[in-house]
């Protein structure tokens, strides 16, 4: 039993679903979709307060990770239909291994299709904006590609995580995404705002701007999101390994 | 293909919550011969097979396979192959992908997938997602992924369940010739008659206890068949535990 076979064995699965697949192909369109749309929208219209070049074209970012929390989530949860994981669990006892080689996967696979991704929207969607885009060497470009590939990254391992703690993708999905489409932004404003700013995905996405709107800066802020991403991964392995399959 | 592989069940307890599955069990399955594996619905049959595989933790005792807990098995597939449930395999990948990727956990060539599904008899079926498979289909595909590393040691839980006659007939010969060849073979079933035509040797549990554990001819002596045999003992069973009978 060693690490390279259960790696190959997980690279068969992740690669043979659909829906995993497919997810992993929609964190690209959908991030760089947005993007560039936003851009293009944004590139003709009068400059209001509001604008950010650096978020205006990694604004993607946000309907980007709903991709990236479907394809940590299936990854895991597939192995959860239909009792598959009793198989997989009999060929690979050594449960620490298999998720290491799962997770191994689910973030390389997700950080090598998001960074070009964030670098596509961002020269595309920088095309776009015209003489309002930032380049690559100004100030908070660099770091808002990498980090937006991070953030993406961290969050397919926060659902990964998740998976393997309740077993279910439809719970993780039921959990994560009105998390990041509705609550952390209704608790972003009023008097619960400190608070939220420390949210996983408030508190990462704070590198996706030139001008960051809260006051936690944006390596702190992504430092913050792994922190989540890694309560949950632990604690899915913390499952793995004492419950009964 | 020795003793070495022998399956060696000893005092093995199992809670969950308040329901003792089973209760400090003690058996040995020994190669050469295939042992049926058989109680009511609630035994704790599963269970046993289960806590073999190091799926689930024992309360209390042990299980080894080759004298080793499963889970000190380096590519334990070379040492163990089974069949639990027909249904695990995930409905939207193709048994071929299915079979590759538990092949390839274990170090295990791609011609070793194209082996186990001819004789299996679904190769033409291999390319199709399992979600389209008969149960039949599903049983035969279990059966392959049990039979992938070429195992000395199977454990298979129903493997005729779904199958048609064809199948039926075909997986008593499969199992008569594995423990032919000297391997360990543990096989539950509800099928009496079918259990009697490949059976050499019964283990019987009830009520998450051991009823009996011993060779086939020895256990139906004095009945008219295994079925009357097997019906009295998991009745009386069922009386001394003082349960509601399931049989």
């Amino acid at each position: 039993m060693n690490a390279t076979a259960v790696l190959r064995s997980e690279w068969i699965k992740i690669t043979t679903l659909r829906g995993t697949v497919w997810s992993l192909a929609c964190v690209l369109l959908v991030t760089a979709g947005f993007g560039i749309l936003a851009s293009t929208a944004q590139g003709g219209a009068e400059v209001d307060g509001d604008f950010d070049p650096l978020f205006s074209v990694l604004t993607g970012v946000g309907p980007g990770q709903i991709a990236a929390i479907v394809f940590g989530t299936l990854a895991v949860s597939s192995e959860y239909q239909s009792g598959l994981i009793r198989a997989t669990l009999a060929a690979v006892p050594r449960r620490g291994l298999l998720y290491a080689a799962k997770l191994a996967h689910v973030g390389g696979l997700t950080f090598a299709v998001a960074l070009p991704t964030t670098l596509l929207s961002f020269l595309v969607g920088g095309a776009a904006l015209g003489d309002r885009a930032l380049g690559l060497g100004d100030d908070h470009a660099l770091l808002g590609v990498v980090g937006g590939a991070v953030y993406l990254t961290l969050m397919a391992l926060l659902a990964a995580g998740l998976a393997a703690v309740l077993r279910s993708g439809i719970a993780v999905l039921g959990i994560l995404i009105p998390f990041v489409l509705v609550v952390s932004m209704v608790l972003g404003v009023g008097s619960s705002a400190g608070f939220a700013d420390y949210l996983p995905d408030r508190a990462g996405q704070q590198v996706l701007f030139a001008d960051p709107p809260t006051d936690v800066p944006p390596l702190a802020g992504l430092a913050v999101t792994a922190l989540w991403a890694g309560a949950a991964v632990l604690a899915g392995w913390w499952t793995l390994r004492r419950r009964d399959a | 293909m020795t003793a070495a592989t022998a399956i060696e069940v000893s005092r093995l307890t199992k809670d969950y919550g308040d329901v003792r599955a089973l209760d400090a069990v003690t058996f040995t399955v020994r190669p050469g011969r295939v042992t049926g594996f058989l109680g009511p619905n609630g035994a704790g049959k599963s269970t046993a097979m289960r806590l073999v595989l190091g799926l689930d933790r024992p309360t209390a005792g042990t299980a080894t396979v080759g004298g080793r807990p499963y889970a000190e098995l380096s590519d334990p597939l070379r040492h163990v192959g089974a069949l639990l449930d027909a249904q695990a395999a995930h409905g939207s990948r193709s048994g071929r992908a299915h079979l590759r990727a538990l092949a390839a956990s274990n170090g295990l060539p791609d011609a070793r997938v194209a082996e186990v599904l001819r004789l299996t008899g679904i190769e033409s079926a291999a390319g199709r997602r399992v979600r389209t498979y008969s149960l039949g289909m599903r049983q035969r595909l279990g059966i392959a992924a049990a039979l992938l590393g070429d195992p000395p040691v199977l454990l298979l839980d129903e493997p005729s369940n779904g199958l048609d006659p064809e199948g039926i007939v075909w997986i008593r010969k499969l199992l008569r010739r594995l423990a032919g060849e000297g391997r360990t073979v543990l096989v539950s079933s509800h099928l009496m008659a079918e259990t009697a035509a490949f059976a050499d040797h019964l283990v019987v549990l009830g009520r998450g206890r051991l009823l009996a554990d011993s060779p086939l001819a020895e256990f139906v002596e004095g009945r008219a068949d295994l079925e009357e045999a097997y019906l009295r003992l998991t009745a009386s069973a069922a009386e001394f535990t003082s349960g509601t009978g399931e049989v």
